[in-house]
């Protein structure tokens, strides 16, 4: 098998990239004789001179003896790279090279200086660097794919070395949601249910259903944004980590060490708090006592009798006219709408309807109501804004408001004056006492609370301050109780003492629930927060091996599934001592894998566009790996014109597209037969669809029903008042809409009517025998919409269907779905990979086939050389294809590209949006044929749905060439994208490639030969099982790779 | 990547992002390569304060009345051209910065397409991408505001405060998530009433009692976590390494802010009462007069050379101006055109411009070397979603007053260019990066690029050549 893409060796590769890197890393020179070169680029160029000389005439673009060349070390991979440079050291150190015969031979200078290049490049920085690097994801494929499936290597013991994961950003919303005692819920398909997976984020307009304090904690785990797998064991905490979560510990910490929180969680929490509590209770009482409307008023009427008159500060009017009447249409217009009071500042409007209530009386001025209520205002001590709003009011409400309906409202008894229920005899002392030391003429009664307010909180606190120390057990109980909650676990001895005296050292310079947050923010500053730890216990194996901690497995197992710490089960198991050998790993692997009690938002970006419904009840981590392997979910990253999507909003469209896209990955895996090959050759998508048959099927019968009723009358002429005979059939059949008729809405019942008629007649006006069951009615908030997503949100996002070369108003609308497609074979070819495989303005044939390269082909790709210019020049007269291939055909730039383009080039059949074609559009303006009809103009003139421009066209070439698929009798020229799907759908290569990477998904790190085992295995379960992909999770999670660690620790 | 306690403090700007001290990010303050330096004129870094402002600015607003019918006629068909404010009136809501019009600017025809947005840009206007719905995952990069921040690192590196109120409920308090971004995918905090912004900022004066529990606290994770690190090699080690010397560097620097305690008390505002405890009974203008008094001490204490300030949204309460005559909405203004809606809309902007003024003069009145502190000082006024309540982007008019030692040259003119998608025109992007090439970061492009200038195969990186020093 000719393995170009992965063989050992020193083939010919790009990479100049690297090489720059290495010499940008400041290689310092070696212990040589002579005056060794300081400067790391200069010893590269002086190096390559010295090569050129003595040894491109054999290993230079001429000839490449042994295979080996030198001229373009950019081009090959860092590892095969890495053996050529050990090589040719051993070689020089040797003498070898150049041999005896060669004619030219360098100098013993020339020597030196290759020799310190060549150490520098081996030993050195670099070498530390590269091997840091091949650490990561995108350099996985470097380990020779033919060896790892070769079976030579399957005795080689498996195991992953103990570590600390650090949490993902799923991982730490999970948390954060558990401490915050955050439980979102959605509803799906119907039933109000718990999710997992949301950051508070509001995902619904009207609703709001996010949450404002948990969205003010800030992710700082967010994994790296990129096509593949994106979650490595490798990364360690840094300062920006750290100082986010600063940030966030105060917020958690004030949240735990609430009043609220404390009584509800933390027992020994509050006892400690005990006196605090106490005392903040009597000032809560007192304060309600005085702040209660009219108290003051009688108490100190009661303290100070017929002298109080005279104490009482002196009222200024507010000088505020009357407004001038509202008029519409030369008619005084009084607002009726009470509901718009709510608008109104609830502080001020509630004071206002207690003036009301108190003192609009039969007889009784308006005039006079108002200035009792600023005399009562101005004695409280309202300040002066407010008095002035509230006047405002009350002038307003008289004048242009239903000044009936509004005293009407001020007579419900909540605004009435309270019954006079003094505190017990002692509260009254004290509060007579005070009121009587600090009371001065003129005081309003705020001025008079604040002050004996002040008064006890002084006497109370120092009366907490001459408390003795709490109680030890006390203290010892809260950190216990802290650990279990934060960390799930209960403290060692050791840790119960050393934060009780954290504690206690808070407590001195801190009340005691400032110094419980203190030691709250600690804790979860401690990095046993935010990482996982996977450590081995027990007798090693000989060769060093242990298995998992259980309680670290159950959580290794939990986290590979899930988002979430251990369920129920996975715990006893635990505490039961039943997660102790392999057979216990897979019991419980599979019992996860069967669940579809749990529901998770797969995405909340996806869900916040367009009311997406976003969720899955499989375990989240399995559908995650096929959305990042293809990374389609980049769809709505690519930064894409609307005027050239020509549908609408993109932003919108592509989110369902995304939306759709998961719940096609969710079907396949729900299903779970031979997956692989039915994700890339599937004919049958999901458009426009909410997963439901039924309820679509339900809903597109709704809809024509509606149709072909109203389309008995004349609709069009219809008035308000002739919907009457229609209410019953409104009522009990209508759209959703329409059933929302109540007496008084005709109108606005009436306009709805007429826009989903005027839609539904485009509709099966153009042959339509299926609707798709969507109008431009309001919005999803508002009103639900012939169909309702999963989640019962109004189903948005009709113009997907133009991706799809469908207009939604003359397609015959598939209820039943995944349905068949025309053009469209696996998600290579669904519109959301081409889209998120695109740029903004056109096609990119190179990553399209750089993808394939290397996720179905085990392959590499060298990194761009610094050098390059990796822009494709414009040309409005040429495809894309054809610009590309004067762009990159040259002999440097091919080396690279002829693993790239020949596997893109075949999706050119797709334009940037995914829509398919078989004429590329010249978009230019020189090329411009028609101009783009109007919005929503007639269907004639728009290309599937979409206002498009007409431009000069050229034929697409969507021929291309596969190479390196491990089978001759796939390799080879392909006529199409079909062509090429169909081949690699067929590639024992193509299918282990993918296992490779579910198993540095599973693992969080690159495989090594030492895994070959773990991958054949999980191989030979797929194809066993006829494309399981719970049995490869099931495999891989019971590999030596998993359950077994081996000690990194210095001893 | 292994960071030891110099480049921790390096990348988080000599500042004190300290745990008593900021609720702001300040780890990506560091100066990026290639940086021209991080001080400004005569040795004295350059401050900016950034006001976002909601529903749009209307483009007709921001024309001069004694515009010749030559220029009004270049000016309502949306022609290139400048002309010199001192021969000019100001609009009406604009007059009280008449005083300061030889550094003021009208900035007219900049785009905000690369933001867009509809209601709300949320970190898209300030970082010129489109946001989408204020998920973290649509954060691209850092805001203007945080590059700004890095080229000029103080103790608190960036700061955000905001009178938004989300989907118009009640004033908010404390501290709340923000619009600006310090890095990709972050989101800032920011103060939401100036009573706990003057608490957070001058903490280290006003409550020594926080400030050494804090430093307590972060002694015991030090020695906590430095005690993990017994046995550890490699990778490992460095996992709790990075913590180690995170937490040395935030501790030396809480000392740095101490240092700072005479300069901190000299400018150390006084709030009214009413701002106690979130300040419910405070109107807006009380809000808007306290937070002015808050921004001026933070800049001229040092603590911070670079403040983002959200003076409303489309939720907040307009029911308090001397202007009201009952409750206003801002988003119903927004999609209102009638002469009242206008008139309102004029209003709350000239209460605007008078806190800009208020800024303008106080900082004016604060000696910095042979000139004052307003000297080395940006304000940009800009609004969230370019011309009206939900855009058109294709314009974003904006009010700058730019100080004597200003690197960008604009003061004094009403200016507008090309208009968007035509030769010439210049976007958010383009003006985002003027700004950072002008104090020093040599970026060649920062924010998104436009689609329609894109598509019309027109130039669109760089800076604005003409600004340029």
């Amino acid at each position: 098998m000719d393995d170009a893409g992965t063989s050992h060796g020193a083939r010919v590769r790009r990479g100049r990239a690297l090489v720059a890197v290495i010499a940008g890393m400041g290689i310092v020179a070696s212990a040589t004789e002579g005056a060794p070169v300081q400067n790391a680029t200069e010893l590269h160029d002086r190096a390559m001179r010295v090569m050129e000389t003595h040894c491109f005439s054999c290993h230079g673009p001429g000839k490449q003896k042994g295979d080996v060349r030198f001229d373009a070390l950019e081009s090959i991979d860092p590892v095969d790279l890495q053996k050529l440079f050990e090589a040719s050291r051993e070689a020089l150190r040797l003498g070898e090279m150049p041999p005896e015969e060669a004619e030219s031979q360098p100098n013993r200078e020339e020597r030196e200086l290759l020799m310190q290049w060549l150490e520098g490049l081996v030993s050195g920085e670099a070498a530390a660097a590269l091997a840091e690097k091949l650490k990561r994801f995108e350099y996985g494929n470097v380990v020779d794919h033919g060896e790892l499936f070769s079976g030579k290597h399957g005795e080689l013991p498996g195991y992953t070395a103990d570590r600390r994961w650090l949490v993902s950003e799923f991982i730490f919303n999970e948390r954060v949601n558990r401490l915050v005692d955050y439980h979102p819920t959605r509803s799906v398909y119907g039933k109000q249910v718990a999710v997992r997976g949301d950051s508070g984020v509001h995902w619904s307009p009207k609703t709001e259903q996010g949450n404002k304090f948990r969205r003010s904690i800030t992710n700082p785990f967010l994994l790296p944004k990129k096509v593949g797998v994106r979650y490595s064991a490798n990364e360690a905490l840094t300062s920006g980590h750290l100082l986010t979560m600063i940030g966030n510990a105060r917020r958690i910490a004030g949240y735990m060490a609430s009043d609220a929180t404390i009584k509800k969680h933390y027992p020994a929490m509050h006892t400690l708090m005990e006196a605090e509590f106490r005392h903040r209770e009597i000032l809560a009482s007192r304060e309600r006592f005085l702040t209660t409307p009219f108290y003051m008023e009688r108490l100190l009427r009661d303290i100070f009798g017929e002298g109080n008159e005279a104490l009482l500060p002196v009222i200024k009017r507010v000088d505020l006219p009357y407004p001038q009447p509202a008029m519409r249409n030369g008619q005084v217009r009084i607002e009726t709408n009470l509901g718009l009071l709510d608008r109104l500042d609830k502080i001020d409007l509630t004071a206002v309807f207690e003036g009301l209530h108190e003192y609009h009386k039969e007889g009784v001025e308006y005039e006079r109501i108002i200035e009792q209520c600023e005399r009562d205002w101005g004695r409280e001590g309202v300040v002066e804004s407010r008095i002035l709003n509230r006047v405002g009011m009350l002038k307003a409400f008289k004048v242009n408001w239903d000044i009936q309906g509004i005293i009407g409202k001020a007579s419900d008894k909540r605004y009435a004056r309270p019954d006079y229920v003094p505190l017990d005899e002692a509260e009254m002392r004290v509060i007579e006492a005070t009121i009587r030391k600090y009371r001065k003429g003129g005081d309003s009664y705020q001025a008079v609370i604040d002050k004996c307010m002040g008064e006890w909180e002084a006497t109370l606190k120092a009366e907490r301050e001459a408390m003795p120390a709490p109680d030890k057990s006390l203290l010892d109980g809260l950190v216990g109780q802290l650990y279990e909650r934060i960390f799930e676990r209960q403290p060692t001895e050791e840790e119960v003492r050393k934060n009780s005296a954290v504690l206690l050292g808070f407590m001195e310079k801190l009340e005691r629930q400032a110094a419980i947050a203190k030691l709250i923010e600690t804790l979860i500053l401690s990095t046993e927060f935010v990482y996982r730890d996977e450590f081995g216990l027990g007798e090693a194996d000989e060769l060093g091996r242990r298995m998992m901690l259980p309680r670290d497995a159950s959580y290794a197992l939990a986290y590979a599934l899930t988002d979430s710490s251990p369920d129920a089960e996975l715990a006893m198991a635990v505490a039961e001592g039943r997660l102790n050998c392999r057979a216990d790993y897979e019991r419980e692997v599979r019992r996860m894998l069967a669940r579809r009690d749990v529901w998770t938002i797969i995405d909340e970006s996806v869900q916040a566009a367009n009311l997406n419904a976003s969720v899955t009840n499989q375990p989240i981590r399995k559908l995650r790996f096929f959305r990042e392997f293809f990374g389609y979910p980049k769809a709505m990253e690519v930064f894409k014109d609307d005027v050239r999507f020509g549908a609408g909003t993109h932003e919108a469209a592509v989110s369902r597209l995304v939306d759709e896209a998961d719940l096609l990955v969710e079907h396949i895996l729900e299903r779970d037969r031979n997956v692989f090959e039915a994700l890339l050759t599937t004919e049958e998508f999901y458009v426009y669809h909410n997963g439901d048959n039924v309820a679509m099927e339900a809903a597109a019968a709704n809809y024509r029903e509606n149709f072909e009723y109203f389309s008995k009358f004349d609709w069009r002429a219809f008035k308000p008042g002739d919907l009457a005979p229609h209410v019953s059939f409104m009522l009990s059949r209508g759209l959703k809409e329409l059933r929302e008729y109540r007496p008084g809405s005709e109108k606005k019942t009436l306009d709805i009517l007429v826009r989903f008629m005027k839609t539904a007649e485009h509709q099966f006006g153009a042959g339509q025998k299926n609707p798709v069951p969507f109008m431009f009615v309001g919005y999803g908030y508002w009103a639900g919409g012939p169909v309702l997503g999963r989640t019962g949100q109004q189903m948005r996002g009709e113009a997907v269907t133009s991706y799809w070369n469908i207009d939604w108003r003359t397609w015959d609308y598939p209820t039943n779905q995944p349905a068949k497609i025309p053009n469209r074979k696996g998600i290579l070819t669904h519109p959301a990979w081409l889209i998120a495989h695109a740029q903004n303005l056109e096609t990119d044939p190179i990553h399209r086939g750089k993808w394939i390269r290397e996720k179905l082909l085990a392959g590499t790709i060298p990194d761009v050389p610094i050098t390059v210019d990796a822009v494709i020049p414009p040309d409005h007269g040429r495809t894309m294809r054809q610009r590309m291939e004067e762009r990159t055909g040259a002999e440097s730039c091919w080396r690279c590209h002829q693993k790239m383009d020949p596997l893109g080039f075949p999706f050119e059949g797709y334009d940037d949006f995914g829509r398919y074609r078989v004429e590329e559009s010249l978009e230019h303006p020189d090329n411009l044929i028609r101009k783009a009809p109007a919005p929503y103009g007639p269907i004639s003139e728009l290309t599937f749905g979409a206002m498009l421009p007409v431009y000069k066209t050229l034929p697409v070439d969507p021929r291309g060439v596969l190479d390196s698929s491990g089978d001759a009798r796939l390799d080879g020229e392909v006529r199409d994208s079909f062509d090429l799907i169909e081949r690699l759908a067929r590639s024992e290569k193509a299918r282990q490639s993918i296992i490779r990477h579910a198993f540095r998904f599973f693992m969080g790190r690159n495989e090594g030969l030492a895994d070959s085992k773990t991958l054949m295995d999980a191989d030979r379960a797929y194809v066993v099982s006829q494309g399981s992909f719970d049995e490869v999770i099931v495999s891989l999670l019971t590999s030596d790779a998993f359950i077994y660690r081996r000690s990194n620790r210095r001893e | 990547m292994k960071f030891n306690r110099r480049e921790f403090l390096k990348t988080t700007a000599l500042g004190t992002a300290g745990l008593a001290l900021s609720p702001s990010f300040s780890h990506l303050l560091a100066a990026p390569a290639g940086a021209a330096g991080t001080s400004g004129a005569g040795g004295f870094p350059h401050r900016f304060i950034f006001i976002r402002k909601s529903n749009g600015n209307l483009p007709e607003q921001f024309g001069l009345p004694s515009f010749s019918s030559e220029e009004r006629k270049k000016h309502v068909e949306k022609e290139a051209f400048d002309v010199d404010l001192e021969k000019h009136e100001l609009p009406e809501w604009l007059r009280c910065l008449e005083r300061h019009k030889e550094r003021m600017t009208i900035l007219h025809g900049i785009s905000m397409c690369v933001s867009g947005g509809g209601h709300y840009s949320y970190s898209g206007c300030l970082g010129a991408y489109k946001a989408g719905r204020d998920i973290l995952s649509n954060i691209k990069w850092a805001t203007v505001d945080f590059e700004l921040a890095r080229l000029f690192p103080s103790p608190f590196g960036h700061v955000e405060m905001s009178l938004a109120v989300p989907h118009g409920r009640e004033f908010r308090s404390g501290i709340v998530s923000g619009y600006s971004a310090p890095g990709a995918q972050q989101r800032n905090y920011c103060y939401a009433d100036p009573m706990t912004a003057y608490n957070e900022l001058f903490k280290s004066v006003t409550d020594q009692d926080a400030v050494e529990t804090d430093n307590s606290l972060l002694d015991y994770l030090r020695d906590e976590e430095s005690a993990r690190l017994k046995q550890l090699d490699g990778d490992e080690r460095l996992k709790i390494d990075n913590q180690v010397r995170g937490l040395e560097a935030i501790r030396e620097r809480n000392g740095k802010v101490a240092a700072l305690g005479d300069t901190i008390k000299m400018h150390l505002p006084r709030l009214a009462p009413i701002h106690e405890n979130g300040g419910v009974d405070a109107t807006l203008l009380e809000k808007q007069e306290a937070f002015t008094d808050v921004i001026v001490a933070a800049l001229a204490s040092g603590l911070t050379n670079v403040v983002t300030y959200t003076i409303d949204d489309l939720g907040t309460d307009i029911a308090t101006l001397p202007e009201n005559e009952a409750k206003t909405s801002i988003h119903a203004i927004g999609h209102a055109a009638d002469a009242g809606a206008l008139a309102m809309r004029a209003a709350m902007q000239a209460h605007h411009m008078r806190q800009i003024e208020t800024m303008v003069t106080r900082l004016e009145a604060i000696r910095e070397g042979e000139g004052t502190m307003f000297d080395n000082t940006t304000i940009i006024y800009l609004p969230e979603t370019g011309a009206g309540h939900h855009s058109p982007d294709t314009e974003a008019p904006m009010v700058v007053m730019s100080g004597r030692n200003s690197r960008v040259d604009l003061a004094g003119r009403y200016i507008r260019l090309p208009f968007h998608g035509t030769e010439g025109h210049k976007t958010l992007s383009n003006w985002y990066t003027t700004l950072l090439n002008a104090y020093g970061n040599p970026i060649k492009h920062y924010g998104d690029l436009d689609l329609t200038m894109q598509r019309n195969r027109l130039e669109q990186t760089g800076a604005i050549g003409r600004f340029m020093v």
